[in-house]
């Protein structure tokens, strides 16, 4: 989870938004951090390097939980 | 028609076609060479140059003053006299104007060879291959695509011409496009696999929604069926068009036919998909081999019936990034441009999202140091945001190809 946090600030700061936000499992990745498609798919490029899985490749995941669900942590 | 109907509906504004008639009447100025954010303003300024025979140049509206001066374009902006100025009584002496227009409209698409290419489109053969017919006027369409690109004008000229109505959906996040859709009753979505991929999963199913189009992008049968369940009452089904060509083919799934009507105008030649000139819009940069234009578009043929065929991907070093063609060339010249990189090289990596995502290798000069966030500053001055590489990974040196180019996958 806390290098989940990590890669979700990373691509937040790329974009310019310093602050770092504090996840929660319901954090929407669309609506609560405002991601749009190229920062998703930014996200699925640095988690598959890190934990090795893709975690849009069956379907479509919407929060923090469903991410850590996809990942097993 | 009751002549308060909306024509466009944007983010809780709304252009009726009463309004429209209005808007097109006050002035005989218009902007030969637009550049605008208000859809309304473009839509204006698109059909009083259509319906005086007016040449049109339409600019994204996100280019950067560095890509502008690089297409040499005088003007921007700038107000001139319509070509045939004229009043219009009413919507049907209007769409009659329309219907007869011999304006030519010039958009430009992502080139070959660094600049973006420049390609001029007669307004009537665009108006052939939009579909009129009686009671299309109740559709609602929701407008996916940018408004200033083949696919995003087909759909305002659609609902133009069948005087329905159209939502904005261009851009928008998710939530709002959802909203939308229920709350406009959309009946048709032209849109990429990738706007569709960022509404799922859905909260419901949209009932509305009667037909959603695919297009401007290779797409997969597992989304196709993800959309029927969102979309219950809508058919599916999938267009390859190009700025070049416009819309040329349509199929209910993921395999293409070459219509009987087109046969001697589409060709594949070594899995390549080909586009006879008479087909296209006219510009000075088109490879032509023969009579036919090198679309770079790769073809593969269904083993079980060798009459159909699906896209694989592209031939050139133009990479397909969530519908937007990306120039790779253009990319690393950005880069190299900026005055910590050495060297650079970018590449697509297939993406599940994106169904790729541009990413780069850069080398920076001795000493040199560069953030990230930094750097898309940078370029984000130079470059429109979906050129602007995701993943960039600083590395000593970069890979070459025995012939010394810079090696892409």
């Amino acid at each position: 989870m806390e290098k989940l946090a990590q890669i979700i600030n990373k691509i937040r700061a790329n974009k310019g938004n310093a602050e770092p936000v504090a996840l929660t499992p319901q954090t929407r990745l669309r609506e609560d951090l405002a991601f749009d498609s190229f920062d998703l798919a930014e996200l699925t490029v640095h988690v598959e390097d890190a934990f090795g899985k893709d975690i849009f490749e069956d379907g479509v995941v919407d929060t923090i939980a469903d991410v850590c669900k996809r990942l097993g942590i | 028609m009751p002549t308060d109907k909306p024509f466009l509906r944007d983010d809780g504004r709304v252009l009726t076609y009463a309004q429209l008639l209005g808007r097109v009447n006050a002035t005989r100025d218009y902007v030969p060479v637009l550049k605008t954010g208000d859809l309304f303003l473009l839509a204006e300024n698109f059909v009083r140059a259509l319906a005086t025979d007016s040449d049109l140049v339409l600019l994204d509206s996100d280019l950067t003053d560095t890509e502008i001066q690089s297409l040499q374009l005088d003007g921007v902006n700038e107000k001139a006299a319509v070509k045939n100025p004229r009043a219009f009584e009413n919507l049907d002496a209007l769409f009659a104007a329309i219907k007869a227009s011999r304006s030519a409209l010039t958009l430009f698409t992502s080139g070959t060879t660094g600049l973006p290419k420049k390609v001029t489109h007669w307004f009537s053969a665009l108006l052939e291959r939009a579909r009129v017919k009686e009671g299309y006027d109740a559709h609602v369409w929701g407008l996916a695509y940018n408004p200033t690109h083949m696919a995003g004008l087909q759909v305002l000229l659609q609902v133009l011409l069948n005087r329905s109505g159209a939502v904005n959906l261009f851009g928008k996040p998710r939530q709002f496009v959802l909203e939308q859709i229920a709350h406009c009753a959309i009946t048709h979505l032209s849109a990429t696999p990738t706007f569709y991929r960022m509404l799922l999963p859905a909260p419901k199913t949209y009932p509305s929604v009667q037909r959603a189009t695919f297009g401007g992008e290779k797409s997969d049968a597992a989304l196709y069926e993800k959309i029927r369940a969102l979309f219950p009452n809508a058919k599916v089904n999938n267009i390859y068009a190009s700025t070049e060509g416009g819309a040329l083919l349509a199929s209910s799934g993921e395999f293409f036919k070459i219509p009987d009507a087109l046969s001697d105008k589409i060709k594949i030649t070594d899995g390549e998909l080909l586009v006879h000139k008479d087909l296209l819009g006219q510009s000075q940069t088109f490879a032509l081999a023969g009579d036919f234009y090198k679309t770079g578009d790769q073809v593969q043929f269904d083993e079980s019936d060798p009459a159909r065929f699906k896209f694989l991907g592209r031939k050139s070093s133009l990479l397909n990034v969530g519908g937007y063609k990306v120039n790779l060339e253009e990319v690393e010249d950005a880069l190299r441009a900026l005055a910590q990189v050495a060297d650079a090289r970018v590449y697509g990596k297939a993406n599940s999202v994106l169904g790729n995502i541009l990413c780069a290798d850069i080398r920076l000069n001795e000493g040199a140091s560069l953030e990230i966030s930094e750097l898309r500053t940078a370029l984000s001055g130079r470059l429109q945001d979906f050129k602007i590489p995701r993943k960039i990974s600083f590395v000593d040196s970069l890979q070459s190809t025995h012939t010394g180019k810079l090696k892409r996958t």
